[in-house]
C-alpha cells in the first residue's frame, strides 16, 4: 500500500496521542507473576552472611532453591517492587515493622494461618508476622539488639545508669574504647536507640507513637534519651559519627573496645575476625535499678513468607516447611550464630549456648521497628547521631520533630 | 521524492525510543505528582498541586538535599575543572612520561562507583583510615576529622572523592582542546615576551573555552546524578548531611510515596534546567 508523508504524520500523531493519553491515565493496577514455573524457586533475603549455611541446607535437603540476596538497606528499599513482579522471591523474607506492613498492604503475603508449619514456632515469638488475626509470615530469627560485651574486659553488669557510666569511665582509664558505635552506618547506628529507649519510654509503644503525633521527640522522656547520648559521647571511639559498621566491628573484635553497640547478629562477624574472648550482652540500664523494666531488647525478624504473586507457591511453601523443621532450623542457628523462633532446636554453637540465658530474661521487643515511615524513623535516629556530633539535645529534638511533623 | 519520504522511517526507531523512554515517563511523572499513589496499590487520590507545594515550601529533608547538591555541585565543578585543566596543561606534551601519567590519572574513571566508594570509605574512616593516619604521620594529628560523620562538611568530602573519580576524564577533554591550539600562537606570544603564565592566560585559556564549556556542563550533570557514589559512601538512606536530590527521591520512592517522589523529581528537573541555563548565561558573559 502506498504511503505519503501525510499518512506517516497521521500515524505518528495518532500513536503519540494514544501514548500521551495512556501516560496521563491514573496510576495503579496490579502486577501478576511472570516467572517460569520450571526451575528453582527464588528465595529473596538480605543476609549475605548466611548464604553458605542456606546453600548447605539447600544441598542436603535436595531443594531447588536459588538465593537472591540484596544488601539489607537496599532490600528494605526495593524488595516490595521486586516481589510484586513475581520474578524474584517466590519465598522471601521481610523486616519487622514498615516493610512487613507495606508488603501486607500490597497483598504479597500468602496467608499461612492454620498451616502445619506454623505450629512449629513459639507462638509468642511470631506475632510480628501476624496481622488482623492472620499469620502472614513467620519471623525466623531471634536476635538481641543489645550491645555485645567482651567479658575479658568487662566482668560486672551495671544495674543502673550511674554505675554504667562508672564502668565506661573505668574502661576508658584502662586505655580501652568503652563503646564501639557505628554512628556512620545508617542501618546500625540506630540499634543503640533500642536499649536507650525501652526503660525511658513512658509506654512500650511510645517511640512508634511519635509517628502518629501522640508522643513527640521534644517530650521530656525522649530528651532524657538524647541527654544520655550526650553523656555517652566521650566513651565512643574517636570520630564515632563517621565510623562504619565494619570498623566498629573490627575495634571490638581486636579487643580494643569493651562493648559493641549493635546486637547479637554480629557475633559471627566478630568471630570471623578472629576474636576468641567470651562474648555476652550488656544493655545500658538508663534509669535507676528499681525503675528498670527491661534488661535488654530482642527482635523477631527475618520474616519468612510465600509470595502470593508467585507461580511456584507450593514449592516456596515446601522450602519454608523445610526451614521450619527443628533439625534444619538448628543447622541454620548454629551455622549463623543466631537463635531462631522454631521450637525444639538444639543449640550447639558455643556463643548461642552462652547467650541462651537471654532467652528467658526480661527483654523488650525492639522499639525502632515500630515506625512505618522510614523518613520519620531516620529523623528520630539522626537526632541521637546529631547529639553525639555536638548538637544540643534540645536543638536536635526540635529539628527532628519538625521533620516528623512534615512527614507523618 | 519517494526516497525522501522513506528517510522519515530512519528516524522512527530513535523517535520511538525517545518517546517511550523519555517523553512518556516524563508525562507519567507529571500525572503521578498530582496523586498520593504509594507505588503498588490499585487505588489513589488526586491531591492536585499539594505534593509540589509541600516539596517546595514544607520539606526540610528536600531542602537539605537541595542545599547539599548545590554545595556538591559548586565544589565539584570548580575543583574538577581546575584540576583537570592543571593536569592537562602539565601533561599535554607528547612524551612517554606524560603518556604514562595521563593513563594513571585517567585510571579512576574506569572504576565502578561502588569500588570508588569502597576506596574512599577506607580513606575517610576515622579510626583505621588513610586520611587521619597521614595527618598523624606528618604531625598534624590535631586536624583529624570524622569526615563523613561531620554533618556540615560531609558532602564536601564526598565532592573530593567525586573529583578524584572524574578529573582524569575531564583532563582528556582538555588535552584534546590544548592540542588543537596552533603552535604559532605560542611562538607569537613568546616573541612578544610572554612568560608561561601569560601564555596560559592569553593563549591557552581563551582557546580552550569550548572545552571548558563542555567540561562544566558535563560535570554539572554528573554532580546532579551522583547517586551510587553517595549511597556507597553514606549508606542507604543517607543522613541529611549527605543526602542529595537523587538519593532523596530514591528514599521517598522506597518509603512507598511514589506520587510525592514524582513531585520531587519534577522540582529536580527544574533545578537542573535552571542551573544549566545560568551556566550558559555565565559562559556567554565570560567568553563573549
Amino acid at each position: 500500500m502506498p504511503y505519503s508523508r501525510r499518512h506517516l504524520l497521521q500515524l505518528a500523531a495518532g500513536s503519540g496521542a494514544a501514548a500521551f493519553l495512556a501516560a496521563c491515565a491514573g496510576p495503579g493496577g496490579s502486577s501478576s507473576s511472570t516467572s517460569n514455573s520450571d526451575g528453582p524457586i527464588s528465595f529473596a533475603h538480605w543476609r549475605a552472611e548466611d548464604k553458605e549455611v542456606f546453600e548447605q541446607i539447600i544441598k542436603t535437603s535436595g531443594s531447588a532453591v536459588r538465593q537472591d540476596i540484596s544488601p539489607s538497606n537496599d532490600y528494605q528499599s526495593t524488595a516490595l517492587q521486586k516481589l510484586r513482579g513475581g520474578t524474584v522471591g517466590d519465598a522471601f523474607t521481610a523486616f519487622r515493622g514498615a516493610q512487613f506492613l507495606e508488603i501486607a498492604k500490597a497483598g504479597v503475603w500468602t496467608d499461612l494461618t492454620g498451616k502445619p508449619l506454623v505450629a512449629k514456632y513459639e507462638p509468642n515469638l511470631i506475632t510480628a508476622g501476624a496481622q488482623d488475626g492472620k499469620q502472614l509470615g513467620l519471623p525466623y530469627q531471634l536476635v538481641f539488639n543489645t550491645p555485645l560485651v567482651n567479658r575479658d574486659l568487662v566482668t560486672e553488669t551495671p544495674k543502673d545508669w550511674d554505675s554504667f557510666l562508672a564502668l565506661l569511665e573505668t574502661l576508658k582509664g584502662k586505655g580501652v574504647t568503652p563503646i564501639a558505635w557505628p554512628g556512620g552506618d545508617a542501618a546500625n547506628a540506630g540499634q543503640l536507640l533500642n536499649v536507650m529507649v525501652v526503660n525511658n519510654a513512658p509506654a512500650d509503644d511510645a517511640l512508634g507513637k511519635i509517628e502518629t503525633g501522640e508522643t513527640k521527640v521534644t517530650d521530656d522522656w525522649f530528651l532524657t534519651v538524647l541527654k544520655q547520648y550526650q553523656q555517652l559521647t566521650p566513651y565512643f571511639q574517636k570520630g564515632s559519627t563517621g565510623t562504619s559498621s565494619d570498623a566498629a566491628l573490627a575495634l571490638f573484635a581486636q579487643g580494643k573496645a569493651g562493648l559493641l553497640a549493635t546486637g547479637s547478629f554480629q557475633v559471627s562477624g566478630v568471630r570471623k575476625l578472629g576474636a576468641t574472648f567470651p562474648i555476652d550482652l550488656l544493655a545500658p540500664i538508663t534509669t535507676t535499678a528499681d525503675k528498670a523494666k527491661y534488661e535488654g531488647v530482642f527482635n523477631a525478624t527475618f520474616i519468612l513468607g510465600v509470595n502470593a504473586k508467585s507461580s511456584k507457591k507450593d514449592a516456596a511453601q515446601a522450602w519454608l516447611d523445610k526451614l521450619s523443621d527443628p533439625a534444619v532450623a538448628g543447622v541454620y542457628a548454629n551455622g549463623t550464630a543466631q537463635h531462631v523462633t522454631v521450637k525444639g532446636v538444639e543449640y550447639t554453637n558455643a556463643d548461642l549456648k552462652a547467650l541462651a540465658p537471654w532467652l528467658t530474661k526480661k527483654t523488650a521487643l525492639a522499639p525502632r521497628f515500630q515506625f512505618s515511615n522510614l523518613d520519620v524513623r531516620g529523623a528520630v535516629e539522626n537526632a541521637a547521631v546529631a547529639v553525639v556530633g555536638g548538637k544540643s539535645p534540645e536543638e536536635a529534638a526540635e529539628a527532628a520533630q519538625k521533620v516528623v511533623d512534615q512527614k507523618k | 521524492m519517494r526516497s525522501s519520504r522513506t528517510l522519515y522511517l530512519f528516524a522512527a526507531p530513535a523517535l520511538v525510543l525517545y518517546g517511550g523512554f523519555f517523553l512518556l515517563p516524563a508525562v507519567q511523572g507529571l500525572r503521578y505528582a498530582t496523586t498520593d499513589w504509594d507505588g503498588y496499590s490499585s487505588t489513589f487520590h488526586d491531591v492536585g498541586a499539594a505534593n509540589l507545594t509541600d516539596v517546595v515550601t514544607d520539606d526540610d529533608l528536600f531542602r537539605h538535599a537541595l542545599t547539599n547538591n548545590l554545595k556538591f555541585l559548586l565544589v565539584v565543578v570548580l575543583g574538577q575543572t581546575a584540576l583537570a585543566l592543571l593536569l592537562a596543561v602539565l601533561l599535554a606534551a607528547r612524551s612517554r612520561g606524560s603518556t604514562w601519567l595521563r593513563a594513571l590519572f585517567f585510571l579512576p574513571t574506569i572504576l565502578s562507583s561502588v569500588s570508588v566508594a569502597f576506596i574512599w570509605k577506607f580513606v575517610y574512616d576515622p579510626n583505621f583510615g588513610l586520611a587521619n593516619a597521614l595527618l598523624r604521620a606528618v604531625g598534624l594529628g590535631r586536624f583529624e576529622s570524622s569526615y563523613l560523620g561531620n554533618e556540615s562538611t560531609a558532602i564536601l568530602w564526598v565532592a573530593v572523592a567525586q573529583i578524584w573519580f572524574h578529573a582524569g576524564q575531564m583532563m582528556v577533554v582538555y588535552i584534546a582542546g590544548i592540542n588543537q591550539i596552533p603552535d604559532e600562537l605560542y611562538d607569537a606570544a613568546r616573541t612578544d615576551g610572554a612568560g608561561r603564565w601569560q601564555q596560559f592566560r592569553h593563549v591557552t585559556w581563551p582557546m580552550v573555552a569550548p572545552a571548558t564549556a563542555l567540561v562544566v556542563a558535563y560535570t554539572t550533570l554528573q554532580s546532579f546524578k551522583a547517586f551510587d557514589l553517595i549511597l556507597g559512601l553514606a549508606g542507604n538512606p543517607p543522613r541529611s548531611g549527605l543526602d542529595v536530590l537523587a538519593t532523596r527521591i530514591y528514599s521517598t520512592f522506597a518509603n512507598s510515596q511514589l506520587g510525592y517522589a514524582a513531585a520531587e523529581s519534577i522540582v529536580f528537573m527544574v533545578a537542573i534546567a535552571l542551573v544549566t541555563f545560568l551556566q550558559n548565561r555565565a559562559a556567554r558573559m565570560v567568553h563573549g
